[in-house]
Parts: structure tokens; C-alpha cells; sequence
């Protein structure tokens, strides 16, 4: 042993310890690619189990969004700051009315910008006098007053509106459904209905009413018309009003006081925005539903690319062996295999947006909706994927990274 | 006494046991740099395990290696991986060349790990290709390939940082005779250009025409040619004989 020293004694001083080298990131993804570019079809597969989840989740977010978006647009041209009035169950549980002069006084608050409203009158309309009286398609006769279409916005299509001089005469404006009922395509002296046994020239037509759905069914006379000659008690049974858009919430809690002041409690005050929001709400739960499948597409798609992953590990042990023998450490062994899982998902994630931007604008333009996809559900669709490809593709790659050179090497 | 450079490979003592089965035992042997030996036995005699020792791909049980100086069990993992980048070129019987992969790109696979930038080892590899003659079959893929072709891309890769040991494992053994002289003749041509070159083979007739022949039986070395008394002396004097039985 000694001998053995002293001849080693003399020779070239120990070498520096060896250090492995450094790959650069592109070495690193290039080999991380290799591996996908020689399975193809294996790869956008597996990418297409991501992709899949990831378009549902894109395509939920994305939909519901547009819709919001398209709310939005038409609340905006709506106008949220309409609120009104009506009647509701009086104490002793009989109908409760407002009083007669609840519009002037809702009018007098100073953040109301303009209040009108609605008598209904218990007069109906036929086509003529020969229509049987039970038949009165669910059409209703109300009173109106004149400043009525600037407050509620109702547009007239055709004709003119109620107006000082024929308010006190038997003339009458229809909403669509109950012109279509009628037989009214035109508005004009020439064209008369049957209303509450007088015959009542049309003199225009309204629009249909997306905020105030009551009007598209209902036949309107002017106020004093309705008093002298429809037995009309002179109550309005809807308030319309328009606040400032900053003090909506404010006029709203003291409307109902303002309309009835001696039974606050018995006026029943609404905003019509809010039900057309509320409308839509309704669909949130079913986003939700799908935004969970979604989810379990997803992670569906990241089972799927483990699988490929391990699968690819088992394959390719001599590969492993083989780049143990040129150098490889166990941690470029390791980021080799977890950048190909994280590559393999980044695909299918990319995939899956694209095809979720394609579905979201495909069903938002059958629908009419502007197309919207939110920039955080494109990233989020990203990152959640290059999450699902690490969590994947981390197993697999610790795999391949412990494999003994050796045993890499032995199976051909 | 002169200063003299390390040996490529010094063995001594080494043993390797898998459980209660010994795949080696006391096992001595000095590589000079630029030596041609082959080590030659039959399967199951111990000498893939011999070539993975030397390859730093296995630890082994007992015993000392040291490659190009470095005492393999005072290295980490990590530490040989370095040293298999920058010392030890493999060849192996199956060629190991990935499918659909170009010539080029393989060979140039063989620095990945040293650092060496891309167009670089793209470079060194297209010298390589050249070198053992397949300057025409830089971008011709795997089955486009023959046998012999096939392996001579896997000692291009093998080669291609001028590694000071270049080992071998059955390099002619998925080839006809033909293309197995042409492997041959080539690694002759490593041999004399000066790198070092351990054949390991069971193949006694190719283990007979190299310079020096070490044959393994039963995880022992039956005989060494280099040896004194064993023939045809190496150049330089071996004293691993009696440390080897010393340590045992």
C-alpha cells in the first residue's frame, strides 16, 4: 500500500473537482421539445384533453361575460335611474292605492329629474264592437299622462303621443302587442278600436319597452279621457320616475314615503334595471355548473398528460441512460422531463384559449352579443395549465431523474 | 523517479456484489492515456459491470477507482455527471440514436452537457461526422442509415470533446462482419490519433488483434497481456499486481 502511494506521489497534482456545466434555457426547452416532436400525434392528444377544459372554462367565462357586456350596453342606453311606484297590499289586506297627488309630490324632491305615471282603468279594447266582451287578450287600458314617454322611455314608431289637445278626447296609443292583437299596423284617423264602448281613433304606436314590459300590452288614453269617460277613479297605479343617476339609491329609500305618506309601508317601490339584472343572475348558476365541469375537463387533461408523461418515461430509459452517460445530472434528467410535460400543456392551454375565444365569438354573434373575453380568463386559462402540467409532469420527471444509469441503460 | 502522467483508469482492489451475487471482485487495472486494450469475456463474466465502473455509471462495493485522478467515491452525483461530460465517451452496442433525429444533431448531442454553445457543438459535430466518414450523411436520419453507419454516428458523438477515455461496449456486436472491421479500423484511428480506447467485447478474436487483450472470467481478470509475465510488456511498469493482492 505504501509502495502504491509513493509511486503516486510524484504524478500531477489531484485535478480540480469536476463541475457540471450549465445549459442555457434554449438548450433546456429544445430538449424538452425533442421529446414531443418525435410523438406527434401522442402529444396533441394528450394537449387536446387540456385544451378541452380549458376551452369550456374560457368559452363559460367568455359567454357570460359577452352577456353581461351586452346588459350593460343595453341598461346604458336604458338608463338605470328609472324607479317607480305602485300600490301595494293595504293593512287590512284589501288593494291600498296612492294618492292622486303622489306624482307632483315625488316630483318635488329634488333629485327627481322627472315623474310621471299610469292609472289602470278597468275599461278593455276590441278590435270593433262585434268582438264578444270576454275576449279581451290580456290587454289593459290605462290612463296616462302626457309627460309619460320621456320618464319610462317609450318610443313612438308610428304617429305622435297623447298630447294637450287629444288627452281630453277619445284617442288612444298602443303598445306593440296589443297593435299586433288588434289588427293595428298604423296609427291615424282612419284607424279606430272599440274601447271601453267608445270608438277610440289610434293615433300612435309605441315601441317595444324593454325597461317598462307593461306598456308593450297596453292600450293608452289620456288622463282626463280616462276620468270622464272610463270611470277611471283618478289613482295612479304606477309611478314613473327618473332620479339623478348619483342619488338613485337615496330617492329610492324615500319614494315610498314620498308616494304615500300616511302608509309609507304600503307603496311598493322598484327599479326595473335591477329585474333585468336580476334576470340575468338567474344564469349565473348555470356559468358556475359549467365553469366546474370545465374544471374537471381540466383536470381530466392533466391526468391525461401524467399518463403520457410517465408512459414517455417507461418508453424512452435507455434515452435517460444514454444522456446519464454523455453528462446528464439528475436534475437536467428532471427538467428535461418537466419541461416537456410543461410544454405539452402550455400547448394544449394556448390550444384551448384560441378555441375558447372561437366558441365564445361563434355564440355571441348568433346571439347578437358583443364578443368579450376577459384578458384574466385567457391568463388564467395559461396559467392554470402550466400548474396542471408541473403538478403532472412532476412525478414522471422525479421518475426519470432517480432511474440508476445503469438500469436506464440495460433495457433496450 | 519522473514525473508521469495519470493513468486514464486505475482499478484497484474493485469489487462489485448485487446482493448476495458477485458480479466482481479484486479487480486491478492501470489504462494508460492513449492505450488500445480490449476487455474481453464472456456474457456474465463481469465485464459490463467492469465497463460501467469505469464508465462512473455504478459505484463500486469495494476498492478504488479513480478516472483521469478523480477517486470516483469522493465525487457526488452530480460531480460525475460533470465528469462523464468531460472525460468519458460512450459507445454503445445499440447505437442509442433517437428516431427522426438527424446525424448532426445526435452527434452534436455529445457536448449538451459540457456548455458548449449550440452552433458550437453543431460545428465540432460536423468535424466529427467528417472524421469518420460520413461528411455525406450530416442530415440522414436513423433509418436512413446503416448498421455500421449507425454506429459510426455513435463514436462521432462519443468523440466529439476529445474525451481522454473512450469507452466502448460491444461496438461490433449488432453488426455484420464487414461493417464490424470498418468500427474497428476506425477506432484504430482514435486509437493512433491518441485517444484512449477500452473495447469491452466477448468477441475473442477482436480482443486478440488489439494491443493489449484483458480477459475477464467468474468477475475475476484471468489475465492481463500488459503484465509482466503475461507476454507482451506495456510500456509502462504496472505495480497495481501486488497492491491488488495486498488489499484483498
Amino acid at each position: 500500500m505504501t509502495l502504491l502511494n509513493e509511486a503516486r506521489e510524484p504524478s500531477a497534482p489531484a485535478p480540480p473537482r469536476p463541475r457540471p456545466a450549465r445549459m442555457t434555457p434554449a438548450d433546456v426547452v429544445r430538449v424538452g421539445g425533442s421529446g414531443l416532436r418525435s410523438r406527434p400525434l401522442r402529444v396533441f392528444l394528450s394537449a387536446l384533453g387540456i385544451a378541452i377544459g380549458i376551452a369550456a372554462m374560457v368559452g363559460v367565462v367568455g359567454i357570460s361575460t359577452s352577456s353581461s357586456e351586452d346588459l350593460d350596453r343595453r341598461l346604458a342606453a336604458l338608463g338605470t335611474n328609472l324607479l317607480t311606484v305602485s300600490p301595494g297590499q293595504s293593512f287590512g289586506g284589501g288593494a291600498a292605492h296612492l294618492p292622486a297627488e303622489s306624482v307632483e309630490m315625488i316630483a318635488g324632491i329634488p333629485e327627481v329629474e322627472s315623474a310621471s305615471a299610469l292609472g289602470r282603468t278597468k275599461a278593455k279594447v276590441y278590435r270593433n264592437d262585434h268582438v264578444p266582451r270576454e275576449e279581451t287578450g290580456g290587454l289593459t287600458v290605462y290612463a296616462a299622462r302626457t309627460d309619460l314617454p320621456a320618464t319610462a322611455g317609450a318610443e313612438i314608431v308610428d304617429g305622435r303621443w297623447l298630447n294637450g289637445a287629444n288627452r281630453n278626447y277619445p284617442a288612444v296609443v298602443l303598445g306593440p302587442k296589443a297593435a299586433e292583437q288588434l289588427g293595428v299596423f298604423r296609427a291615424g284617423s282612419g284607424t279606430q278600436v272599440y274601447l271601453g264602448g267608445h270608438r277610440v281613433t289610434v293615433v300612435g304606436l309605441l315601441a317595444p319597452n324593454e325597461l317598462v314590459p307593461d306598456l308593450d300590452s297596453a292600450a293608452l288614453v289620456g288622463w282626463p279621457f280616462a276620468e270622464e269617460e272610463l270611470d277611471f277613479d283618478g289613482y295612479p297605479t304606477t309611478v314613473y320616475t327618473r332620479a339623478e343617476e348619483a342619488s338613485v339609491a337615496d330617492v329610492q329609500s324615500v319614494l315610498g314615503a314620498t308616494a304615500n305618506p300616511e302608509n309609507p309601508s304600503e307603496a311598493n317601490v322598484s327599479r326595473p334595471s335591477d329585474v333585468l339584472a336580476a334576470k340575468q343572475a338567474t344564469d349565473d348558476t348555470l356559468s358556475g355548473l359549467l365553469l366546474g365541469l370545465g374544471a374537471v375537463a381540466l383536470l381530466v387533461g392533466g391526468v391525461g398528460v401524467a399518463n403520457t408523461m410517465v408512459i414517455s418515461v417507461l418508453e424512452r430509459r435507455s434515452e435517460i441512460g444514454l444522456r446519464r452517460a454523455l453528462g446528464a445530472t439528475r436534475g437536467q434528467i428532471r427538467n428535461q422531463f418537466l419541461c416537456e410535460a410543461l410544454l405539452l400543456s402550455a400547448l394544449g392551454g394556448l390550444g384551448g384559449v384560441l378555441l375558447g375565444i372561437a366558441v365564445t365569438s361563434g355564440y355571441a354573434t348568433y346571439q347578437g352579443w358583443p364578443s368579450v373575453v376577459p384578458a384574466w380568463a385567457m391568463a388564467g386559462g395559461v396559467v392554470a395549465t402550466l400548474v396542471i402540467g408541473g403538478l403532472a409532469g412532476f412525478y414522471p420527471a422525479v421518475r426519470a431523474a432517480r432511474l440508476p444509469p445503469t438500469e436506464a441503460l440495460a433495457t433496450t | 523517479m519522473t514525473v508521469s502522467p495519470r493513468p486514464v483508469v486505475e482499478l484497484s482492489g474493485v469489487g462489485k456484489r448485487y446482493g448476495e451475487v458477485t458480479a466482481l471482485s479484486g479487480a486491478d487495472l492501470t489504462v494508460h492515456r492513449g492505450e488500445l486494450l480490449a476487455v474481453v469475456g464472456p456474457s456474465g463474466s463481469g465485464k459490463s459491470t467492469m465497463l460501467n465502473i469505469m464508465g462512473t455509471l455504478d459505484r463500486p462495493t469495494t476498492g478504488t477507482v479513480r478516472i483521469g485522478g478523480h477517486d470516483v467515491a469522493g465525487l457526488t452525483d452530480r460531480e460525475l455527471s460533470a465528469l462523464r461530460a468531460s472525460t468519458i465517451g460512450f459507445v454503445f452496442q445499440q447505437f442509442h440514436l433517437a428516431p427522426g433525429v438527424p446525424a448532426l444533431d445526435s452527434v452534436a448531442d455529445g457536448l449538451l452537457y459540457g456548455g458548449l454553445p449550440r452552433a458550437e457543438r453543431r460545428r465540432l459535430a460536423e468535424r466529427a461526422l467528417r472524421r469518420v466518414g460520413l461528411g455525406h450523411r450530416l442530415y440522414h436520419q436513423p433509418h436512413q442509415l446503416s448498421g455500421g453507419e449507425k454506429q459510426r454516428v455513435a463514436i462521432a458523438r462519443a468523440v466529439l470533446g476529445d474525451p481522454p477515455l473512450l469507452l466502448a461496449d460491444e461496438p461490433t456486436g449488432a453488426l455484420d462482419s464487414r461493417s464490424g472491421a470498418v468500427v474497428i479500423e476506425l477506432l484504430y484511428e482514435l486509437h493512433r490519433a491518441g485517444t484512449t480506447v477500452v473495447v469491452i467485447t466477448h468477441d475473442r478474436d477482436i480482443a486478440a488483434s488489439l494491443p493489449r487483450e484483458v480477459r475477464v472470467r467468474d468477475g475475476r481478470i484471468e489475465h492481463d497481456s500488459a503484465l509482466p509475465g503475461a507476454g507482451a510488456a506495456a510500456s509502462a511498469p504496472v505495480p497495481v499486481l501486488a497492491a491488488g493482492e495486498g488489499t484483498r
